[in-house]
């Protein structure tokens, strides 16, 4: 009687298990529009510090955790000055290529001398 | 669209997919790991579930400027 139980046990606590998750997503807009994604991100950014302030009294740790230096890197600055030397560097090329001939000319007629 | 709010949409788009992505391989990965067999596939599936949402969204967003929206057509 258990023998047969069990199976059925086990695929009840899956289905429950993955039931739950699916709902999770679905309900906190994670599969939804754009704006309910970026507000859930923003949520879950919101309610990290706390949780992790809660987990760390939970097991006793006390001590100050050295709080995560803030990063003053924005990706989105660094690719835009990234775009703006490669197309200032490809623009400028040929005129500086123009520069370094006659200064290599420039030096090795100078050597013949 | 002025280029701010086409930033804008990009930056929500982009974050949209990230997040699309991740729930599709979180859900994907416990699919596996309950239902089958540790497999490969439904990693996968999940995955390409949730960049399949993001660019559907993606691409409804970033056309809404250019469609006639049924709030205007009533007037």
């Amino acid at each position: 009687m258990a023998a047969r139980l069990l199976p059925l046990v086990k695929l009840a606590t899956k289905v429950t298990i993955a039931g739950g998750a699916l709902y999770i997503a679905c309900d906190s807009g994670l599969l939804g529009s754009s704006e309910q994604g970026s507000e859930a991100l923003e949520k879950a950014k919101a309610a990290i510090p706390p949780a992790i302030e809660e987990w760390m009294k939970y097991f006793g740790l006390e001590t100050r955790l050295p709080t995560i230096p803030k990063v003053e890197f924005s990706p989105v600055q660094a690719w835009n000055s990234g775009v703006r030397q490669s197309i200032s560097s490809l623009s400028e090329a040929p005129t500086n290529a123009a520069k370094y001939t006659n200064q290599g000319l420039q030096y090795l007629k100078d050597l013949t001398k | 669209m002025s280029e701010k709010e086409l930033g804008r949409k990009w930056d929500r788009c982009l974050a949209d997919g990230a997040i699309k992505i991740g729930t599709g391989l979180g859900l994907g990965v416990v699919l596996s790991v309950l239902f089958f067999k540790r497999h490969t596939w439904p990693i996968s599936l999940g995955s390409g579930a949730g960049l399949g949402m993001a660019y559907a969204n993606c691409q409804n967003d970033l056309r809404s400027s250019y469609l006639l929206h049924r709030s205007e057509k009533e007037q």
